[in-house]
């Protein structure tokens, strides 16, 4: 906070200073223009922007088109509006200049967030995607990142049903291994657009993809940024526009054997094994999924108040999230409320964006996607023998750990709650009409408010005996944002340079109490728990607080020559508190370069409209890590028990050891790319490559045991990783006529993940059925080979290594052969190799729409292909070696149906049921209809009778048709674990979803 | 005009750019004390050392793990569960080396501790004391403990690295033979000897003692054949200036949590029940043993671990001076008959397993509960004054002192009501085999389920030749898997070996 005051009395300074100068700068031109404007079928743009070239002089026309403007007589006035393509035109002396403005369709004049500024998207040098908000707005998400799923090349999403859970997003592959989570930008203020955030309130979304356009966010920026603006008032009376949205969700369903067909195979299974068969209760038949699923219902319901006067615009919206999750005891909830305006006087511009909101999520309680294939249809719902009252596994019965989904959802019960308040305020100020200062004040606080209340009872079998409790945290995260940039623009006859200097300075700090009690009072008049941390015994709190502080200095330069050739360099210098004292401070410098061939004068293709050439190169740091990292720390938790009275005494010392010369993650990314538009841009094609290597990559990998190290490996520069990428971007629009248009755009992106090198002496890194290792991608398949069944006892003889020895002397036929690479005569996890790899080889987008009078249809298909995935699914319940539910259709080998590839079933042998084997990995290659919806806008004829301005209903559907050979829930699930990112393991699935969606606007 | 403000407006602008300070960049964390802020008192010495202690209570030691590697991979105890990996690795069906609860987690916890003795050993020694004899307490009682580990990982893994300094993340350990992870804990003992007392004030109970370091030190000599070394060590405890020991009548207060620290106890494991955390590093972190939950009955506890029939037969071989069954049977093992023959329930309940089937009993709590839980407060006795006298009457075995043996053994007998060897057994007379294979017998009636048999096993060579192998698999046919020169010692986690050039895989895996 000291520094805060100290940098705001600086700023303030500033201010006064500024605006000692200020009053001259006013009414330096002489002569009016006046005229009005309209669009090519004659109609007047209300409220279109006039600009007096290479002033700050402007002003918009009115509601029919009309407006005036001091200008003089040699100067030239730029007609803007959006859906337009902008105008130059040259005042020579006349004092009425009407104006017929064309459509844009290409709208490559279009406007685009850079980050501390703004660039013609014509003059882009670098990779940078947009996202409109239209197309957002179609879909039902929770977050954004669900809404850029196949809408921009090099942008991978997955996302999941679960109410309140956000989409993993990930921007031209995996480029560190900490978190793939790309830097958003709301209105300025650095932040994440997590699940508080109304997406309704996005006008628009830039992606900066490579280093070169996202270096100007320099550390923090290296997986990409989503730069966010949210909606403003537009000059004119009030709008008001309502909308609504209902959709109903539900889930997939696996799909397993009836009861009977149950009963024969688990009885097959403990004959095989020569046991004595269960004993199943014929009696029941549960559905389990008819237990824990249900169907789940979104409402989405907003409105937003908006308009503004010459010098000043107002937005204000409200909204209700509400997500009946398709998982019993499942919610989210969100209401939230924006507020952004800003005001001009002469020089002087402020304005403020500010956004509150609630949200409340009840947590799925285990993972009942897992327990509905692992319990068995013979274990009833309820059973008053269990503490509790529920059914579930019983030994000798059925044999099964699984979670009775309906009774941990009672018994085992989290809530979370966050109030955010997010914001900026901003200040600007023009002394010269080249020259803008801004200061930009960020805030962001949420209040988080988490319960879980541990009720008496079980869920499982063999669960030891557990005293009710409760655990409460409560946390404040703040995130303070100062930035001071000055802006620098100016024309010199065919020289166009713009400079952006500025300082920023960020602190994020959270601090979190929490407690417990154990042994809750049972309230008796409604037999629920009193679960305030009031009754009870045994309390216990805790509670600590993290901070961070990053300080940076950045500058820009843009150049631009003729329009044809456009240079852009950055520099970045970041001091993060992350780093030892040494370490602290790097710098990062990033050039990009363009050349617009189609403005040479020898160029002359007529059917080309435009063309652009694009290259750079940029650095980025990058310091993704936790807090007090190179540090190392006493844990003083610990206690020994000692003395006659058995008394507990504190014990402390070092748990995790930490490496103290940490320092800067760099990103080195190169692109090159070109633009290229044709017959009068109806058809573009985008495209580009790029190298991202990423050097010192910070991470934890394991290290030696030897070592004593507990408590998370200790984080180190330890790896170089590297991607390259065909990104590939081709769309086409048409307008036919008045009452027809149509456009279609397809994207496609290779990506090509690799491991150049792993630090602290390690050749490779093995997570769970993946390696990680040098010269290959991060998390490739690595798991025993399967070679088909033994069918009889002579192929179990004949199956020898080299040197004769009998590999598998105690499997049964039946058994599965495994490949033994090593050629040591048995079968271990040294036979393990490389088979697969987690990553597709390519994944495609497609986006189409039509429109025909008042109806308008899209759709969104998104592909992947050639992913290799595990199936946890199957590897349940194919295993046979411990109890679970089956697959439909299953056929285990025996001597009468040995004509099949599924093994012997026996319970208790593990050697058909090994995890770490090719047998459960499948194609995850998949298409997907993610979208399709038909809208009708109601015509004005009809709305003016009732006084409404706009009214549009649409109908719509995500997620209905999905091409896949893969055998488990969902092929588009979302594994957080970096190095098993191919793994399905109960991963919630994205949902069919219908919706209803009304539009109206006053 | 034009041109001041440009400059004043840059002069300004320049004055920003150095506006927050770099001072800001210097966060300490608010939560903890950072290494080299510890270290410093007296009460930073106890408390570290402290900590070594506390590793007992973590799952790959003695909370839980090791006893299904000391148990039940040895011919007393097995495993039926339906975790079939877990199974698996007591039964030396070893495919996965790096499975965690088989095997990581219990190397790991050992070297954990290992790190926690060697932060004592290097930084207690530059913190001044104004007590200096507790100064030097304190590090004796750290080269014990970590003695004590590299002890079991000898036993377990034999081929272990030694780390004798703090440890660096990107550390390369060199690997050790036993020989010389004997070597280490020999000297490590002899010194923390020295400076330990006879006995800890109320207040210490819990911390080894002399006789402790001899009865470690007796053990590994035994395990290496010194014959005479281990005779020197054991007269220690016995008739030596640590003679302060004394079995207690009886027999179940080795077991319970009533007669806790008594006079037979020479190294207990402490546990309590004040902390209801996990085995981890968190807040209220536990200090319990898990031991019984894993191993109760089906439907009582886990059952992941059980014990093999043959034991209740051994002591229903002879029968006590009163023609009754051995009485330590009773406090040993879960049984059908027990309510027959005794008249004691299972937790409360008749009996409702297999006719066949029985469970380890030292440990539990079935004394007085009728379930468990993973808080049990019973102390485990690591070594206890039964085992110094059989132990000894080995060594004068080995030592063709046969004659003066027996009265070692016929003291653990008759607290148990049971005949003079001499007078049980004449036959055996000093013939030095057959009073071995009696022995074998009476450490199995005192000792089964108290994690020795596999140290006893290894010690006695019964794991080295095919013969012996093929009467152990009379008694547990886990030992059908069992590879002579392979299985004697566990597979080195492949992770270490694959990430540490300088370790090798142990033989034959």
């Amino acid at each position: 906070m000291r520094t805060i005051i100290k940098c705001m009395l600086k700023t303030q300074y500033l201010i006064i200073l500024t605006m000692c100068f200020a009053q001259s700068v006013f009414s330096q031109s002489s002569g009016q223009v006046s005229g009005t404007i309209t669009s090519t079928n004659g109609e007047p743009i209300a409220f279109a922007n006039v600009i007096v070239k290479g002033t700050s002089i402007g002003t918009s026309a009115d509601f029919d088109g009309n407006y005036t403007i001091d200008a003089a007589p040699d100067a030239i006035i730029v007609f803007s509006y959006i859906g337009f393509k902008t105008q130059e035109i040259p005042v020579n002396n006349r004092t009425i200049i009407n104006v017929t403005m064309e459509d844009d369709i290409a709208a490559l004049d279009e406007v685009i967030v850079v980050g501390y500024g703004t660039q013609k998207k014509e003059d882009l040098t670098s990779a940078i995607a947009v996202v409109k908000s239209d197309q957002i707005a179609k879909r039902q998400t929770t977050t954004v990142a669900e809404s850029l799923q196949g809408l921009a090349t090099g942008v991978n999403v997955r996302g999941g049903g679960r109410p309140g859970s956000e989409a993993k997003i990930e921007i031209r592959g995996l480029k560190n291994l900490q978190s793939t989570n790309p830097l958003y930008v709301i209105d300025g203020v650095i932040t994440t657009a997590n699940r508080d955030f109304n997406p309704n309130d996005i006008e628009t979304i830039q992606i900066l993809k490579d280093a070169a356009a996202a270096a100007i966010y320099g550390s923090r920026a290296a997986n990409g940024v989503v730069i966010i603006t949210t909606k403003k008032g537009k000059a004119g009376p009030m709008k008001i526009e309502a909308s609504t949205k209902m959709s109903t969700t539900t889930m997939p369903r696996y799909d397993l054997v009836s009861k009977d067909e149950f009963v024969r195979l688990n009885n097959m299974a403990y004959d095989n094994a020569g046991y004595t068969r269960q004993d199943l209760n014929l009696d029941v038949n549960t559905d389990w999924q008819d237990v824990a699923f249900r169907t789940g219902f979104i409402q989405d319901h907003n409105v937003s108040f908006s308009g503004g006067g010459e010098n000043s615009s107002y937005f204000v919206s409200a909204n209700y999230f509400g997500n009946r999750g398709t998982v019993i005891s499942t919610d989210f909830e969100r209401m939230s409320f924006r507020v952004n305006t800003s005001g001009t006087k002469g020089i002087f511009t402020i304005g403020e964006n500010v956004a509150l909101s609630n949200s409340k999520t009840d947590e799925m309680s285990g993972n009942p996607l897992i327990d509905v294939y692992r319990l068995l249809p013979t274990i009833p719902i309820y059973d008053n023998e269990n503490p509790g009252g529920y059914g579930y596994g019983k030994a000798d019965v059925a044999n099964t750990f699984a979670a009775n989904p309906l009774a941990i959802a009672d018994l085992s019960d989290a809530t979370n709650q966050n109030f955010r308040i997010r914001g900026n305020v901003f200040a600007e100020i023009k002394p010269f009409s080249f020259l803008k200062y801004r200061l930009n004040l960020g805030y962001e606080t949420s209040f988080d408010n988490y319960k879980y209340l541990r009720k008496e009872g079980n869920w499982a079998l063999n669960q030891a005996y557990q005293r009710s409790y409760t655990n409460q945290n409560r946390a404040q995260w703040q995130n303070k944002l100062i930035e001071n940039t000055l802006t620098f623009n100016k024309e010199f006859g065919k020289h166009s340079i713009n400079v952006v200097a500025g300082t920023t300075y960020q602190k994020e700090t959270y601090e979190q109490i929490n407690g417990t009690k154990y042994n809750l009072i049972v309230n008796p008049t409604t037999g629920e728990y009193f679960e305030v941390l009031n009754s009870g015994d045994s309390p216990q709190t805790g509670g600590y607080k993290n901070e961070a502080v990053l300080i940076s200095y950045l500058g820009r330069l843009e150049y631009n020559y003729d329009d044809r050739y456009l240079f852009n360099a950055v520099i970045r210098r970041d001091g993060s508190s992350r780093f030892s004292e040494s370490n602290k401070w790097g710098s990062f410098p990033s050039l990009s370069l363009g050349w617009r061939i189609n403005k040479e004068s020898f160029f002359n293709v007529e059917a080309i409209s435009d063309l652009k050439l694009r290259a750079s190169y940029g650095e980025l740091g990058s310091g993704n890590i936790g807090y007090y990292e190179y540090q190392g720390f006493i844990n003083s938790f610990g206690a020994a028990v000692f003395g006659v009275d058995q008394e507990a005494i504190a014990s402390a010392t070092q748990v995790q050891l930490a490496n103290n010369n940490l320092r800067w993650e760099v990103l080195k990314q190169t692109n090159i790319g070109f633009d290229l538009g044709l017959l009068d841009n109806r058809l573009q094609i985008t495209s580009d490559y790029f190298i991202a290597k990423t050097e010192d990559v910070l991470f934890g990998f394991p290290i030696l045991m030897t070592t004593g190290n507990d408590g998370g490996n200790p984080i180190s520069n330890a790896a170089v990783i590297e991607n390259k990428g065909f990104e590939f971007n081709v769309s086409y629009n048409q307008v036919v006529n008045d009452d027809f248009s149509f456009n279609a755009s397809i994207n496609f992106t290779t990506l090509n993940n690799k491991l150049v090198e792993l630090g602290n002496g390690l050749n490779e890194s093995i997570q769970g059925n993946t390696i990680t290792r040098q010269g290959e991608s991060v998390g490739m398949w690595y798991v025993l080979q399967t070679d088909g069944l033994f069918q009889n006892q002579d192929e179990i003889n004949n199956y020898t290594n080299s040197q004769g020895q009998v590999i598998m002397p105690n499997a049964k036929p039946g058994d599965i052969r495994y490949k033994d690479i090593n050629d040591d005569g048995q079968i271990t996890t040294e036979d393990r190799a490389i088979v697969g790899s987690p990553w597709p080889d390519f994944e495609m987008g497609l986006n189409a729409g039509v429109n025909y009078k008042n109806f308008d249809f899209s759709m969104n298909w998104i592909s992947s292909h050639g992913a290799t995935v595990y199936n946890g699914f199957r590897s349940t319940v194919d295993r046979f070696d411990d109890d679970s539910n089956y697959r439909a259709g299953v056929q285990p080998w025996t001597p009468e149906n040995p004509n099949t590839n599924f093994p012997r079933a026996e319970k208790g042998y593990g050697m058909n049921a090994r995890g770490d084997t090719d047998r459960w990995l499948e194609d995850g290659s998949f298409a997907r209809l993610k979208y399709i919806g038909v809208g009708y806008t109601v015509p004005k004829s009809i709305l003016e009778k009732i006084g409404f301005s706009s009214a549009r209903i649409s109908i719509s559907a995500q997620n209905i048709i999905t091409i896949t050979n893969y055998g488990g829930l969902d092929p588009e699930f979302n594994n957080s674990n970096i190095f098993q990112r191919g793994v399905d393991s109960g991963s919630f699935p994205n949902l069919k979803t219908y919706s209803l969606g009304l539009n109206f606007g006053f | 005009m034009k041109h001041l403000k440009i400059i004043l407006v840059s002069f300004s602008f320049l004055y920003l750019l150095s506006a927050c300070n770099k001072d800001e960049l210097d966060l300490a964390s608010p939560n903890d004390l950072t290494t080299v802020q510890y270290w410093k008192t007296p009460s930073d010495a106890e408390k570290g050392v402290n900590s070594i202690y506390a590793m007992f209570y973590k799952d790959g030691l003695w909370a839980r793990w090791i006893y299904f590697r000391l148990d039940l991979t040895s011919d007393e105890g097995f495993s039926q569960s339906p975790w079939t990996e877990l199974a698996d690795w007591t039964k030396f069906n070893y495919v996965n080396y790096d499975f965690w609860e088989g095997n990581s987690v219990t190397w790991r916890d050992t070297y954990k501790a290992a790190f926690r003795a060697n932060q004592v050993l290097a930084y207690v020694p530059n913190i001044e004391f104004e007590d200096n004899v507790r100064k030097s307490q304190i590090i004796a009682e750290a080269k014990f403990l970590r003695a004590l580990h590299y002890y079991y990982a000898a036993i377990l893994w034999e081929n272990v690295p030694l780390v004798l300094e703090p440890s660096s993340p990107e550390d390369l350990p060199a690997q050790n033979t036993q020989e010389e992870v004997f070597a280490q804990i020999e000297s490590d003992l002899n010194d923390a000897f020295n400076d330990l007392p006879l006995e800890w004030d109320n207040f210490n109970i819990g911390r080894p003692t002399k006789g402790a370091v001899k009865a470690i030190l007796a053990k590994m000599y035994m395990q290496e054949h010194r014959w005479q070394d281990a005779k020197l060590a054991l007269e220690f405890l016995i008739s030596g200036q640590g003679a302060i020991y004394s079995l207690v009548d009886n027999f179940e207060d080795n077991f319970t949590d009533n007669n806790e620290n008594n006079s037979e106890s020479v190294f207990e494991i402490q546990f309590g029940d004040q902390r209801l955390g996990g085995t981890g590093e968190g807040a209220d972190a536990a200090v319990s043993s898990q031991r019984a939950q894993f191993f109760a009955p089906r439907n009582i506890g886990w059952s992941d671990g059980q014990a093999r029939y043959w034991l209740v037969d051994a002591f229903k071989q002879e029968a006590n001076m009163q023609g009754g069954i051995d009485e330590r049977l009773k406090y040993s093992l879960f049984y059908a008959d027990s309510n027959t023959d005794f008249g004691t329930l299972t937790y409360g309940r008749n009996w409702e397993w297999g006719a066949e089937e029985t469970w380890f009993k030292k440990g539990s709590r079935s004394y007085y509960r009728t379930n468990e839980d993973y808080y049990s407060q019973v102390n485990w006795r690591l070594v206890r004054y039964a085992d110094i006298l059989l132990r000894y009457a080995e060594v004068l075995n080995e030592l063709d002192m046969t004659a003066d043996a027996y009265q070692y053994v016929d003291m653990v007998r008759a607290r148990s009501n049971m005949a003079p060897l001499a007078t049980a057994y004449p036959q055996i007379g000093n013939n030095h085999d057959q009073f071995l294979d009696r022995l074998k017998i009476e450490r199995v009636l005192e000792l089964c389920g108290e994690s020795v048999r596999w140290e006893d096993l290894k010690r006695w060579g019964d794991l080295d030749t095919q013969a012996s192998i093929d009467e152990i698999i009379t008694r547990d046919p886990d030992f059908n898997n069992f590879v002579i020169g392979k299985n004697n010692r566990l597979p080195i986690p492949l992770s270490e070996v694959q990430n540490n050039p300088n370790l090798n895989q142990n033989p034959n895996y």
